[in-house]
């Protein structure tokens, strides 16, 4: 009779990221080890093979043979897709966060206005005020002075097939309720769409990446009004504009926000030398020198997430 | 509820120490030899203050050198090399006296503490410091770098062959460093030193830590006095320290009313019908025997002609290994999905064709969080591990310190 295999059981070595060495190092408790979490960065689920000719044996062939990488000592570049408890099984659907592009409807009053993504689906932010004057009329996210126009980043959460309507509430477990943004702060702050509030970041990084926080729920203090929630509506009708949004199914919550340029790039010509684009980008109103970013924005639910390209703009 | 952390119970983490051990070999080569251009030693640092010499593993200019070991000596101020004969006069030609007073004096308030008195302890032969005993009171310092030691030196371990040739040179008619003629017959002269049975037996009465007795013994009966018994204690090797500690008497035959300026050493360990083994090329007894050089040469002289009496050094180091385990248990009923883009296509999960399949995902990573959703660590599985609702796992994830 064979032997069992006892080979379940698993033991990985785990290195600490910049952050666990940073907060090791300041020794006043601040590394504690609360919770995990599984990701499957590496994995393309595109492989995975319903109607393979040999069998379910072979759906997951190729998957299962995929490389996996060492690991990543930086915080923020690891476990960026990460595995979701939902206790039922039948889900044919999850939720995804989408940009709402409203350009049918800009200028409408309650629609956010989400710049249409130009440069290749880039958003711009104006970094002076000299910047936003010669970008005029287009669409652009005002650094200088976030609360001066519409424009801002929004994203919907929800399903983005007809498949569920919109007419039907998202399932409540699918709703998310809270979002984490991370972004380069050494090159803007989040603030508010519509008042300008500078948002509070929760932690600032060894690489200067902060960590923001917002939930749906109404909060006191500056990360209010961030997140909220998405109404029932009929996409086939005139759309209620409060609940507008341009995800095709049911919706769960949207966060918007605008960016308030940093003073690094407003009043200093440095990390467009040392991190912008090697030369002047030419669109409306003329040359700008550029700094292209992301802000990576994640459901703290859901755990969804989507990387939004900015490009910061100064007038040459 | 979706989630995509899992909070981890006081039952899910817990601590363990785990001592690594690494087999450290130092050939008598590389101590003496390997690096050398007439006299010009490269990996042999000796400094100004002539205190101490080093020794390295490569030319140590080079930034690929590591620093393996220091080499020193001392005496006491009771020592006869200090005070000629037992005497209180001043021994003549003595060279760098104040300055092997201050070495063993250093290493001996480190390493043997102080009595009640506040005087300065000497190293004791056997370390039971309240019976007296006999005492070290010529020492030579053998200072093993943290590189190679790490948290210590493992207890039984450690063993350092040394030459007890008569001849010092490298072939001659006498036989070298590492044999003599007796007789026309070539005889091994190396005796091994060594600390036995120093797992079971050491001492912990010193403020540096466990230390062990270091023993002589030889193959060949006709070196040591006393072969690998009781009474061939040699020196003492501390642990914790990375430091050993060996009487100069090793070097010197037992009956010390022979020679002048050999009483200057306080024991003599050699067979009496063995001489004195040649520690330099000089000629008179006073200029190249142990007794003699450590009246007469400088410290960095004695450190040069203790490494050519060393054929090889090898013990084990220890790291102690603290590390916590994180059981990261994920249930049939969890992370069963992904929030990967390519998991779903238009909202739909793509290994699913309808609402009645299972959903599965694969593992990659495990990461660590804070209670703040900070990654703290992260840990890698060597393939994907496939995660559905029919299956469990439970992911050991170990963080050393």
């Amino acid at each position: 009779m064979a032997f069992l295999d006892n080979s379940g059981d698993i033991i990985l070595d785990a290195v600490l990221t910049d952050t666990g060495r940073k907060r090791l190092a300041r020794g006043d408790g601040s590394f504690n080890v609360a919770k995990f979490a599984l990701g499957d960065d590496e994995i393309n689920y595109g492989l995975y093979d319903k109607m393979h000719p040999s069998g379910t044996a072979y759906y997951d062939i190729n998957i299962l043979q995929t490389p996996v990488l060492e690991a990543f000592t930086n915080n923020t570049s690891t476990m960026k897709s990460k595995l979701v408890t939902i206790s039922r099984t039948n889900l044919l659907y999850m939720p995804v966060l989408k940009t709402a592009t409203s350009s049918g409807l800009q200028g409408v009053p309650g629609i956010p206005k989400s710049p249409s993504p130009t440069s290749g689906g880039t958003y711009m932010v104006a970094t002076t005020t000299a910047s936003a004057t010669a970008l005029g009329s287009s669409a652009f996210i005002n650094g200088a002075n976030p609360s001066s126009n519409q424009y801002q980043v929004a994203i919907d959460q929800g399903i983005d097939n007809s498949n569920r309507p919109a007419t039907v509430p998202i399932d409540a477990d699918l709703k998310e309720t809270q979002y984490i943004v991370h972004m380069d702060n050494r090159l803007g702050t989040l603030t508010h769409p519509q008042n300008g509030t500078v948002a509070s970041y929760s932690f600032l990084d060894d690489d200067n990446i902060a960590t923001y926080y917002f939930t749906t729920s109404a909060t006191t203090g500056a990360n209010n009004g961030f997140a909220v929630n998405i109404g029932l509506h009929d996409p086939n009708t005139v759309p209620d504009l409060g609940n507008w949004t341009s995800l095709a199914g049911a919706t769960g919550s949207r966060l918007g926000f605008a960016i308030k340029a940093s003073a690094n790039l407003a009043d200093s010509d440095f990390l467009f030398d040392q991190i912008g684009l090697s030369s002047n980008f030419s669109t409306t109103g003329g040359d700008y020198r550029a700094v292209d970013s992301i802000i990576k924005i994640m459901g703290g639910t859901t755990g969804y997430s989507v990387e939004i390209p900015i490009r910061y703009l100064k007038k040459v | 509820m979706a989630t995509t952390y899992k909070s981890l119970s006081t039952n899910d983490i817990v601590t363990t120490k785990t001592l690594l051990h690494e087999a450290i070999p130092i050939t008598g080569t590389i101590v003496s030899g390997t690096y050398k251009t007439g006299d010009n030693e490269h990996n042999i640092k000796n400094y100004t203050h002539a205190m101490f010499q080093s020794v390295y593993d490569y030319p140590y200019l080079s930034s690929s050198a590591n620093h393996i070991f220091d080499i020193s000596a001392g005496v006491h101020s009771t020592s006869h090399v200090i005070t000629a004969s037992g005497g209180s006069a001043a021994r003549t030609g003595l060279v760098q006296g104040l300055k092997k007073q201050n070495i063993y004096n250093q290493m001996a308030q480190v390493l043997m503490g102080y009595d009640s008195n506040n005087d300065i302890r000497l190293f004791d032969v056997d370390g039971d410091l309240n019976a007296g005993g006999t005492k070290i009171k010529e020492a030579l310092f053998v200072n093993f770098s943290r590189l190679i030691t790490k948290d210590e030196i493992k207890k039984g371990s450690f063993s350092m062959n040394l030459g007890m040739g008569v001849s010092f040179a490298s072939a001659s008619a006498t036989g070298d460093s590492f044999r003599y003629r007796d007789s026309g017959a070539t005889k091994s002269g190396v005796i091994k030193v060594y600390d036995k049975n120093a797992q079971n037996d050491y001492r912990v009465n010193s403020p540096a830590g466990d230390y062990g007795v270091l023993y002589a013994s030889s193959s060949n009966a006709d070196v040591l006095q006393n072969n690998d018994n009781a009474d061939s204690a040699v020196g003492l090797i501390y642990y914790q320290a990375g430091i050993a500690v060996l009487d100069a008497g090793l070097f010197h035959n037992s009956d010390r009313s022979a020679h002048e300026p050999d009483k200057a050493l306080s024991r003599g360990l050699l067979k009496s019908t063995l001489n004195d083994p040649h520690m330099n090329a000089s000629g008179a007894a006073a200029q190249n025997e142990m007794g003699g050089i450590m009246v007469s040469a400088s410290i960095p002289d004695v450190a040069s002609a203790i490494r050519h009496r060393i054929q090889n050094i090898e013990f084990n180091n220890t790291t102690v290994l603290n590390s916590t385990v994180y059981f990261c248990r994920a249930h049939h009923n969890e992370f069963n999905y992904s929030t990967n883009p390519t998991y779903l296509a238009g909202s739909k999960l793509v290994v699913k064709n309808d609402a009645s399949n299972t959903p599965v995902s694969y593992i990659t990573t495990v990461g660590l969080y804070s209670a703040d959703n900070e990654l703290l660590a992260v840990a890698k599985v060597s393939e994907p591990l496939k995660k559905d609702p029919s299956n469990e796992l439970t992911l050991r994830v170990r963080l050393d310190y």
